[in-house]
């Protein structure tokens, strides 16, 4: 990236920039909003509260030229081994691809159809011969947030047959525990959804799930009707129990963070009926559509990503606040925390030299509302110079004149806030000084929905993967997460065998003090 | 008196019939159903329509002064509409009786737009006993508040109150809750029976000797006091939730007739759940012949039966079934064909003859307490069927004798 020409004309451009109160911009009544947003079907994208003029974002679009974004997206859309490091294609699309889907793809569609329809006509059994009731899902990473994000903003659209749905995924066993007390074991279902089905975090879980369930009855075969497997391993699958009929499978060029729209996504299905699912998967291809065929000056997530290099590699903004004033995205902002910091928080390029300039920013969110208690008090008076986007939707989900006042007071504070971190206040209370000059996105969706949630999570990926692009580096890889479970590893077989020998002497401090607490060791 | 007689169903043809043989001229305004399963009725309509007092037709008696509506329980709409019709040449002196199990709202609309007295007399016969249970009732619910035609009621009714007077005049609102309360206590003490079932099953009691011990009572009595595999047909079901209604709107936060209609669902899959216990969880590629398809005996509907739920149960499962039932006809066909596909389909067979149903089967399920199926032939079962079991889902053997032929028996709470 620093070697492309526009990124030296970029450079040279942005001292100005940063000098610039971000208010200015706005003055005499500048409409900017006319030249600085994006609208397409269901979705609007302003950036008019950027520090970008048309002089950024031809260079910015000059940049993408150079450092070849287009032949990157035909490369990720025919599923070219772009993941080098793991020599996998990346191929979320494919997933999505609902016009002419891959046979495989569709061949899984049919068997979670199967499931989905069998358990919400009450036909899939438990080891007594009632309906399963309950479905717990297990699994961490992808194979929890995304199934976790959307059943949760779509509860109020859920199907009306749709099971109880319940999501563990913590090593700690906490929630799984908890879980088992209230649950009945003859009428829950367990979902085991990992890639590998090796991940210990998950087969630990499902192996305390298998254990309860086991010993509440001494039927042999109860496993087989108590236990989902959702796999890239199959073979993996067979021999820790799960019966055939309930395998599903997704492939090696499914990345975990991607793999919602794969069968990952049951728990969605089961919430919403195959339909809803399928809705979902029709937004991202929507949102793929636009990526793939859209002009780089008029394509949502070219530009998002683009203008978050900008803010990055030039403003030197450091943190990105991911804000949905929809209280049913809670989960969003965590879901978005794995997507972009597992995905672009690396310091290596593809062709494995150190990057000399700064990658994915610490990203991090809550809901709107919410978070204006919280950690806005730092947007607006901190001495933190952040990004953030605001996501708003036109409709709430109620009517009536009460529901639609709450809506519009959550417009009301959505637009508020927005504006008071881009204007600020004087004051000769220094304690009410407020600089504004905060930069920010906001995206305006029609409603929660499948379709609608679809296009929004694919419109971060797509942005992912242009940032990626920019910065030279692999997105589909987290050889940083490897480490961590190797030490875990180590540490465990050393505290089942009471060694601390050759530990530093913080590890070995705190479990001393673990053991002389249990007596043990 | 001239009456006229609206609808088609078996309360419609019972009511006409037997007001026609006590000598009154009656219209039976609708299209009944020949060959009606229900006993002796085909032969008292085809003698009552010879003598000339009994005329089926499409029209109505315009010289009638009484008209009685016994339409079945979801035609409220028509009934407006006939009662609509009625009131344009209706006068004081007419009056309508409901007989149908409607809405209470409709019933309320009904007695305003009518331009004649109403009276609401709820049928409380069941299907199987109609005629005699028309003839000679327990008790004649009288609803209404016209004194005139209260008389005339009591006049047409005069021949079935002879033995005491058995007419209990109450309001029309209160008739039709009497109505309704009636079928829900039914429905009540049959959820709890299935209840109290259970709990004999897992103490190791026998629940017909509870039943027995509680019905000996005079307080409780023995009627409706069977545990089974659950009520079907819709008419309990549809006052359950008619009264559950009600009772929401009055403001009480219970929810007892839900739970008495849950457990009735649950129950409706008993003889499904023992024998997947039976089988430790594995039912695929199992035989399994079933006694009774119909709600119950001597009646050909199916409408929410237990059996309906137990065959999707062991169908889903991969089960094949072998069913037999004498009253089986063509509203099944259609069940099937809306439920299952071809593949489904072609997993279930329909015999002519009980024995041949059984035929290497791995399980028989006993749905109703048809009185064929009370003395079955232990030897041909247990030389026919490929494992010999029984799942009786109305506890009409006796199990010590099942289990000493060698039997496997399974009931209902015992």
């Amino acid at each position: 990236m620093i070697n492309t020409n526009a990124f030296q004309v970029l450079s040279q451009l942005a001292p100005e920039y940063k000098k610039t109160h971000l208010k200015t911009l706005f003055s005499d009544g500048n409409p900017r909003f006319d030249e600085f947003h994006i609208h397409i079907p269901g979705m609007l994208y302003d950036f008019s509260k950027q520090k970008v003029d048309h002089k950024i974002i031809d260079n910015l679009l000059q940049m993408a030229d150079e450092m070849q974004l287009s032949e990157w997206i035909e490369k990720l859309f025919k599923g070219e081994k772009i993941n080098t490091s793991e020599g996998r294609a990346a191929w979320h699309t494919a997933l999505r691809d609902i016009e002419n889907p891959l046979p495989e793809v569709s061949e899984q569609w049919t068997k979670m159809e199967t499931i989905v329809n069998e358990l919400h006509n009450r036909q899939l059994r438990g080891y007594e011969g009632s309906p399963i009731t309950d479905v717990v899902n297990i699994g961490v990473g992808g194979s929890d947030l995304g199934p976790l994000m959307v059943t949760h903003a779509l509860e109020m659209q859920k199907h009306p047959k749709a099971p109880h749905l319940h999501f563990v995924s913590t090593l700690d066993a906490r929630q799984l525990e908890q879980l088992l007390v209230e649950l009945n074991p003859a009428t829950t279902i367990f979902v085991v959804a990992s890639k590998s089905f090796t991940t210990i975090d998950t087969l630990s879980l499902a192996d305390t799930a298998k254990f309860w369930i086991q010993q509440s009855t001494d039927c042999p075969r109860a496993l087989q009707h108590h236990f989902i497997g959702i796999s890239a391993n199959p073979a993996k699958m067979t021999e820790w129990g799960i019966a055939e009929n309930l395998q599903l499978n997704f492939w090696d060029w499914v990345g975990g963070r991607y793999s919602m729209w794969s069968s990952i996504g049951l728990t969605i299905a089961l919430e919403l009926g195959m339909e809803g699912f399928k809705s979902l998967l029709a937004g991202a291809y929507a949102m793929d559509t636009h990526f793939r065929t859209a002009p780089f000056k008029e394509n949502i997530p070219v530009m998002v990503g683009l203008i978050g290099v900008w803010n990055t590699n030039f403003l030197d903004l450091s943190g990105q606040a991911i804000l949905p004033y929809d209280s049913r995205l809670k989960y969003f902002a965590s879901y978005l925390e794995q997507l972009e910091m597992e995905s672009n928080g690396k310091h290596v390029r593809r062709n494995g030299e150190k990057t000399s300039y700064r990658t994915c920013p610490i990203l991090w969110g809550e809901v709107g509302p919410n978070a204006q208690h919280a950690f806005y008090q730092l947007l607006h008076q901190g001495t933190e110079r952040v990004m953030a986007d605001f996501i708003l939707f036109i409709h709430g989900q109620t009517k009536n004149e009460r529901g639609q006042f709450h809506h519009n007071l959550n417009i009301a504070n959505c637009l508020a806030q927005s504006r008071a971190m881009m204007v600020g206040q004087d004051s000769e209370d220094p304690n009410k000084v407020y600089p504004g000059d905060q930069v920010s996105n906001t995206i305006l969706l029609n409603e929660v929905d499948a379709y609608q949630l679809g296009m929004l999570v694919a419109l971060y990926e797509h942005k992912v993967f242009v940032q990626s692009v920019m910065w030279d580096i692999n997105p589909f890889d987290q050889w940083g997460v490897e480490l961590g479970k190797k030490i875990a590893l180590d540490i465990l077989n050393r505290i089942q065998t009471c060694d601390s020998e050759g530990l530093d002497s913080s590890t070995v401090g705190i479990l001393k003090t673990i053991w002389k607490d249990n007596n043990e060791c | 008196m001239n009456v006229n007689v609206f609808g088609s169903n078996i309360s419609a043809m019972v009511c006409a019939a037997c007001l026609a043989e006590t000598g009154n001229q009656v219209t039976l305004v609708g299209q009944p159903k020949t060959g009606s399963p229900e006993p002796g009725l085909s032969k008292l309509i085809g003698e009552q329509t010879a003598s000339g007092r009994l005329n089926i037709s499409s029209d109505y008696d315009l010289e009638a002064d009484v008209h009685i509506l016994s339409l079945s329980a979801d035609k409220d709409k028509k009934a407006l509409e006939i009662a609509e019709r009625l009131s344009d040449s209706a006068n004081p002196d007419h009056c309508l009786i409901i007989r149908s199990n409607l809405d209470l709202k409709t019933i309320q609309e009904i007695e305003r737009k009518a331009n004649m007295p109403v009276i609401v007399n709820p049928d409380f016969t069941a299907e199987g006993q109609a005629i005699s249970g028309f003839q000679k009732p327990d008790r004649i619910i009288v609803g209404s508040d016209d004194e005139k035609a209260l008389k005339r009621f009591k006049l047409l009714f005069a021949p079935f109150n002879r033995n005491r007077d058995i007419f209990i005049q109450m309001t029309p609102q209160a008739a039709v809750l009497t109505k309704y309360a009636t079928n829900v206590l039914i429905a009540t003490r049959i959820s709890l029976m299935n209840e109290l079932a259970r709990v004999a099953e897992s103490t190791h009691a026998d629940i017909e000797e509870i039943r027995q011990g509680l019905g000996s009572d005079k307080r409780i009595g023995f009627t409706y006091l069977y545990p089974g595999i659950g009520f079907g047909g819709v008419h309990l079901s549809r006052d359950l939730q008619r009264m559950q209604k009600l009772l929401d709107k009055s403001g009480s936060q219970q929810g007892l007739l839900k739970t008495v209609y849950d457990i009735n669902q649950q129950q409706k899959e008993l003889l499904f759940r023992k024998a997947w216990q039976h089988y430790r969880c594995e039912l695929d590629g199992r035989h399994i012949a079933m006694w009774g398809v119909t709600y119950k005996p001597n009646s050909s509907v199916i409408k929410e039966a237990p059996s309906l739920t137990l065959i999707e149960a062991f169908i889903h499962q991969g089960c094949h079934l072998h069913l037999y039932d004498p009253n089986l006809g063509s509203s099944f066909h259609n069940w099937v064909n809306k439920t299952f596909d071809a593949a489904q389909q072609a997993r279930i067979h329909i015999h002519l003859d009980m024995y041949e149903a059984i035929r290497n089967t791995d399980a028989l399920c006993v749905t109703t307490e048809a009185k064929l199926f009370w003395s079955p032939d232990l030897k041909r079962l247990k030389e026919n069927m490929n494992v010999p079991m029984i799942l009786d889902g109305r506890n009409i053997y006796d199990k010590q004798w099942m289990e000493e032929e060698g039997m496997i028996y399974y009931g209902v709470g015992r």
